[in-house]
């Protein structure tokens, strides 16, 4: 703010070198430092640094934290927030109902509403791709293959939308929630396994497993 | 010119901080903001795209220049913190000793476990909040914060919270105004809901509120002769205001969506940058008319 201000008046003594008189007095310039001086401290009290979720009323992203008082994250809400990223309501649509033939849905589905998440938890990770899905007595040629989200999101994230999709009353879903270490098993235990499943290897496997 | 370019790099040099100041820096902030999830009280999307019609009567409102007038800015001055208690835990004389010793209150176990969820502080800071919920959880007991955004705006019933950039997302242009001849409308489709009440009140504004100052606007509106029998949407309009005999008031499609986007107005959903806690049940909503009465 000073510079520009500044700028034109400190040419001022080339043009008016021979009246020997500085241009600028020096309680001029202790003025405006301490002008910058109060504008930085206002800024920084008042400013939030940029950050575009500081408002007035709170002066800090920090505060702004402070008033987030929804009581601890809530896994459901937190599994809607993942699925809507969107991540599966591309496919899945946010609805949960897919598309006929092409994407199973995930409202009503026998596979997801298996009590125990071992099966989901394997789809999420690694992906599943090729004929043979069943879902419902309804044949989907998997030829788009759904992806592996293994290295996209982590355990909690996993469980969290994957509590959001089987407990959703909306859709018709009743199943148990997924935890994370239910997650972080079984992501150990298909490690070593090639991306992606195919429908044959999924039904293989125990839901408990 | 002996200082031709020393001349230019200044200019340029003042220019480009404001460029910098302007329209960088905003840029950089908000420039990339997208439908927000992260809602305090449910998992909403938000903002929501306004209906067709609504976006029809954005221009509409642009075109008559009803921002010169009306603002879409709620102001907030701060937030004001209650604690109510929804569990009283197991042990509830506990709860009530802890309770007790921090608020400097006389309750007694019973009466505290009585009758929850049970306000134990109204209208405090967030400092003074979260030691009390801290005191209630160490005492094994349970209990919410409300938030309360403060300042006249939200006083005079304008808002629910403060305007924030995610509000005007899908607005464009968006019409934030800055005069307040007329009140703020960024929760005008919350406040006054009706559609007949807003369609009359463009047509004749003082048919609805004594003495206002706002321009009528009958060119949204169509005076016809009455056919057979009333048109379904003419408007019902007090005598002084109403037509002569034999003839009736219809909206025109411009109205219509005028008052689509009016309605459309409606800023009240709980945000991560700011936050409120709905109240529990909305009352039955009232078309008290607007007033520009200062706040008490």
């Amino acid at each position: 703010m000073s510079s520009p201000a500044n700028q034109p008046a400190a040419n001022a003594p080339a043009e008016n070198a021979e009246t020997q008189s500085p241009a600028v007095p020096v309680w001029l310039i202790i003025v405006l430092f301490l002008l910058l001086y109060w504008g930085a401290v206002y800024f920084d009290e008042h400013g939030g640094w940029f950050e575009p979720q500081v408002y007035t009323p709170y002066a800090s992203a920090e505060q702004v934290k402070a008033f987030q008082v929804s009581g601890g994250p809530n896994p459901f809400d937190d599994g809607f927030k993942i699925y809507n990223r969107p991540t599966c309501s591309q496919c899945h649509q946010p609805n949960g109902l897919g598309q006929p033939g092409q994407f199973p849905p995930l409202a009503g589905s026998d596979l997801v509403n298996e009590k125990d998440p071992g099966r989901v938890i394997r789809i999420v990770l690694q992906g599943i791709q090729g004929p043979g899905l069943v879902i419902n007595g309804k044949p989907f040629n998997t030829g788009s293959a759904m992806v592996p989200w293994a290295s996209v999101l982590n355990d909690e994230e996993i469980a969290n939308v994957l509590t959001y999709v089987r407990g959703n009353k909306e859709w018709g879903n009743n199943a148990p929630a997924v935890t994370p270490d239910q997650v972080h098993a079984i992501r150990a235990k298909v490690a070593a396994h090639p991306l992606p499943f195919s429908p044959d290897e999924i039904m293989q496997i125990s839901p408990s497993d | 010119m002996r200082f031709g370019p020393l001349v230019f790099l200044s200019a340029f040099f003042a220019l480009s901080l404001s460029w910098c100041g302007l329209v960088l820096t905003p840029q950089i902030q908000l420039g990339r903001a997208v439908q927000e999830t992260n809602s305090v009280a449910k998992s909403d999307l938000y903002p929501q795209e306004r209906p067709g019609l609504a976006r029809q009567g954005l221009q509409v409102y642009r075109a008559n220049g009803c921002a010169y007038c009306h603002s879409q800015q709620v102001q907030q001055n701060g937030t004001l913190v209650d604690v109510v208690l929804t569990d009283a835990g197991k042990n509830s004389n506990t709860l009530a000793e802890a309770v007790n010793a921090s608020l400097h209150t006389n309750f007694n176990a019973v009466g505290l476990a009585g009758g929850l969820p049970k306000p134990l502080l109204r209208e405090t800071t967030m400092e003074e909040a979260s030691s009390l919920t801290a005191v209630i959880k160490k005492a094994g007991g349970n209990s919410e914060m409300h938030l309360d955004p403060t300042g006249p705006d939200i006083e005079r019933s304008w808002g629910k919270r403060r305007t924030v950039a995610q509000d005007f997302l899908y607005d464009s242009p968006v019409m934030p105004g800055s005069q307040r001849v007329g009140p703020d409308l960024a929760n005008v489709g919350l406040r006054l809901p009706d559609l007949n009440w807003q369609l009359i009140h463009l047509y004749a504004p003082r048919a609805q509120v004594q003495g206002s100052p706002m321009p009528r606007y009958p060119f949204l509106f169509e005076k016809r002769k009455i056919g057979s029998e009333l048109s379904a949407d003419a408007l019902h309009l007090p005598q002084e205001f109403a037509p002569a005999d034999g003839y009736e008031i219809v909206p025109k499609p411009e109205a219509k969506a005028l008052v689509a986007y009016l309605l459309s107005l409606r800023a009240d959903t709980p945000l991560y940058e700011a936050p409120l806690t709905p109240p529990p049940a909305r009352p039955a909503a009232t078309n008290a008319p607007a007033t520009n009465a200062p706040a008490k």
